[in-house]
């Protein structure tokens, strides 16, 4: 190490490596528990962490696989929880396309241009964005209920209805992203404009691409937000076929039947795809892609 | 012809604010290589940026060839830019960021590679095509930006300072590179923007200097347009002979005594002065400044012109001449600055004679307005 450092300082490092090592331990703690509950054989939520016997059996349950009951009996699933992942995947993909989509234009429009009232829009969408939506949870389901009477498709059980429902929080994501825009020097785009690009081209070549890193950040975020929501989707679908990973596990603690096991292999299950769009998504959160634009 | 027109052009930013450019109302002919100069805050740059079309004009008309510009956004108004700070696509290599525009204009990609290619060999960058801009040096970035306006064969080059963020050695040498390239395109006229006084008088054809500040009200924003010849030996008004000229030109406050079609004679702290000016208009026993260029007031105690004797109290070696600070005895107002050839360290405290020759004068008004010169001078 080039500087020199204290005495003490070594203690104090040693302390804040402790406590930062206790931290990653109870973080971790639930995890591990759900993922020994998933092969521990029966529905036991409690045990030893480390379970004595493996058992695949609600893994097989949750890739739609037969497997062996306890009395050996070859039982079938009766939930279709890969289908469940299929329509988490689907609506979080398009649900955060339309996010990026919206936020990213009317981002600029808040970031670039003057107009009336900007302030007052900006400060109107943080207030908003500040009741939750279990809140108008009542008014969202009457509303997609009278809309699917007069129009099927954004009904209850539509998942383009959920897309609607979800489309409309994206008050943080304009924020995040306007914050970004601001940081980009608006001298980029007045070149592009003197080079003879339109407001649009402007934004669409010059801009969005220095903005990547935030707008894969945005596209996470909305992507992680709608695979772990719940009460808006569990208003607004129904059927068992329709329903998205997050949605479909309730069913599995029911009242008189917790199957703990189910349970705690579909939650895993619920984490891949966020691993998987988080692990393809770091490629592009890079630093330092507007350097050498401008100077200092 | 790329004429530019600027007609009675006036600019505020919103309503309530002071113009920030009045009554602008100046002619940039065909090919012609205009400064436009000032202290901060003259509205320089905001002048440059009307002609882009990146600010919207108050009232006025702007016209290139002929044509209103004023309601053009700036794709149709066949200009290009260079700006202070490049502003370059950090995403796009230098071949990509100069071919944006004709990307843009859908050139087909064979002609638009060629004019690339032409523009990188002029500015030396052939070698540097595939790379970021990330990776070039500051003085590289600008030459970028430069040959990204040169593949627009615009009719109107526009600089915004674009040698400020260069250091020393290299603004000199884009300096020459800009001047080579308005004789080299020549059917281009150039509008440039710059603080400093020495880019203006070398690369200028005509010079326009805005006032700043209250003037701007006072005397609308442009105080003096013409050849930097106009502007070093001919200023208009005080406040041209003060922004002209390093070190400023020295003023010394008098009273006219006598005034002649060929010359006049005025009082500076008691001594006779005769100034090759025609102070006609002024009656006489009023309050004038006369001006002297540092580079014009030789020290010796005999010769033409009268002897305003000073005292030195500082002094600058430059190696090549020496900057002499010196306060007239008897004059109340700070301290005079004399070139003196060569090395000469005269102590603080000698008494020297300055020699106010009669056609190396400039006398002012009590206004600021300059009396007519009548010896003859460069052009």
């Amino acid at each position: 190490m080039p500087m020199v450092i204290d005495k003490s300082q070594r203690w104090r490092l040693l302390a804040a490596h402790a406590f930062l090592i206790v931290l990653c331990i109870v973080v971790m703690f639930p995890f591990l528990v759900v993922l020994s509950v998933s092969f521990r054989p029966g529905n036991f939520a409690s045990g030893s962490l480390i379970p004595e016997t493996i058992s695949f059996e609600h893994w097989r349950y949750a890739f739609g696989l037969p497997y062996q009951a306890a009395n050996g009996q070859l039982v079938e699933p009766d939930l279709p929880v890969l289908r469940w992942l299929w329509n988490s995947v689907k609506v979080a993909t398009m649900s955060a396309m339309i996010t990026l989509l919206l936020s990213t234009t009317g981002a600029y429009a808040l970031a670039r241009m003057k107009f009336k009232g900007r302030n007052h829009v900006l400060t109107g969408l943080m207030l908003m964005q500040m009741f939750p939506a279990v809140l108008a949870l009542v008014a969202i389901y009457a509303i997609f209920d009278r809309l699917g009477s007069v129009f099927p498709p954004l009904g209850i059980d539509s998942h383009w209805a959920l897309l609607l429902a979800y489309s409309g929080g994206i008050a943080m994501h304009v924020w995040t992203i306007k914050g970004y825009y601001e940081t980009i020097p608006y001298e980029v785009e007045e070149a592009a404009k003197v080079d003879g690009a339109s407001p649009w081209q402007a934004f669409r070549l010059v801009l969005l691409p220095m903005a990547l890193p935030i707008l894969v950040v945005v596209f996470m975020l909305s992507f992680i937000g709608v695979v772990i929501e719940y009460p808006v989707a569990s208003i607004l679908l129904n059927q068992q076929e329709n329903l998205t990973l997050a949605v479909g596990t309730k069913l599995f603690v029911a009242e008189h039947n917790f199957k703990w096991g189910d349970f705690a292999a579909t939650a895993i299950l619920s984490g891949l795809p966020i691993t998987v769009v988080f692990v393809l998504a770091q490629k592009w959160m890079i630093a330092g892609l507007t350097a050498g634009g401008t100077k200092g | 012809m790329s004429r530019i027109d600027f007609q009675l052009v006036n600019k505020r930013y919103a309503p309530g604010l002071p113009l920030t450019i009045k009554q602008a109302d100046l002619t940039i002919d065909h090919g012609e290589f205009c400064v436009f100069v000032g202290p901060s805050g003259c509205g320089k740059s905001t002048l440059l940026r009307m002609v882009a079309g990146l600010e919207d004009i108050t009232d006025g008309d702007l016209k290139i060839e002929g044509r209103r510009m004023n309601d053009l956004p700036p794709s149709q108004r066949g200009v290009a830019m260079v700006f202070q700070s490049y502003a370059l696509y950090p995403h796009m290599t230098v071949g990509q960021n100069m071919a944006f525009g004709l990307k843009i204009a859908k050139v087909d990609k064979a002609s638009a590679d060629k004019k690339v290619r032409e523009a990188a060999e002029i500015l030396q960058l052939s070698h540097l095509l595939d790379r970021l801009p990330k990776a070039l040096s500051g003085g590289q970035r600008q030459r970028v930006a430069i040959g990204r306006a040169i593949v627009q064969q615009p009719k109107v080059f526009l600089f915004d300072e674009p040698l400020s963020n260069l250091d020393a050695a290299l603004r000199v040498q884009t300096r020459l590179e800009i001047a080579k390239l308005h004789h080299d395109i020549g059917s281009a006229s150039m509008i440039y923007v710059t603080h400093d006084q020495v880019e203006a008088m070398t690369l200028a054809d005509k010079i326009v200097l805005l006032h700043a500040g209250k003037l701007i009200d006072e005397r609308g924003s442009v105080a003096q347009y013409g050849t930097p010849m106009d502007l070093y030996h001919r200023p208009a008004s005080l406040f041209v002979a003060e922004f002209i000229g390093s070190p400023k030109m020295n003023l010394l406050s008098g009273s006219l005594v006598h005034a002649e079609a060929q010359h006049a004679d005025i009082d500076v702290i008691g001594i006779r002065v005769r100034a090759a000016v025609d102070a006609r208009r002024l009656p006489p026993g009023s309050p004038v400044r006369v001006g002297v260029r540092p580079e014009h007031a030789p020290v010796a105690d005999t010769g033409e012109g009268a002897g305003l004797p000073v005292i030195v109290t500082h002094v600058e070696r430059l190696g090549d001449v020496s900057l002499l600070y010196v306060t007239a005895e008897g004059a109340a107002k700070g301290p005079l600055t004399v070139r003196m050839e060569g090395s000469a360290r005269p102590d603080p405290g000698t008494r020297l004679t300055v020699r106010l020759r009669p056609h190396d004068l400039h006398v002012f008004s009590s206004e600021g307005v300059a009396c007519p010169r009548t010896v003859d001078l460069p052009v």
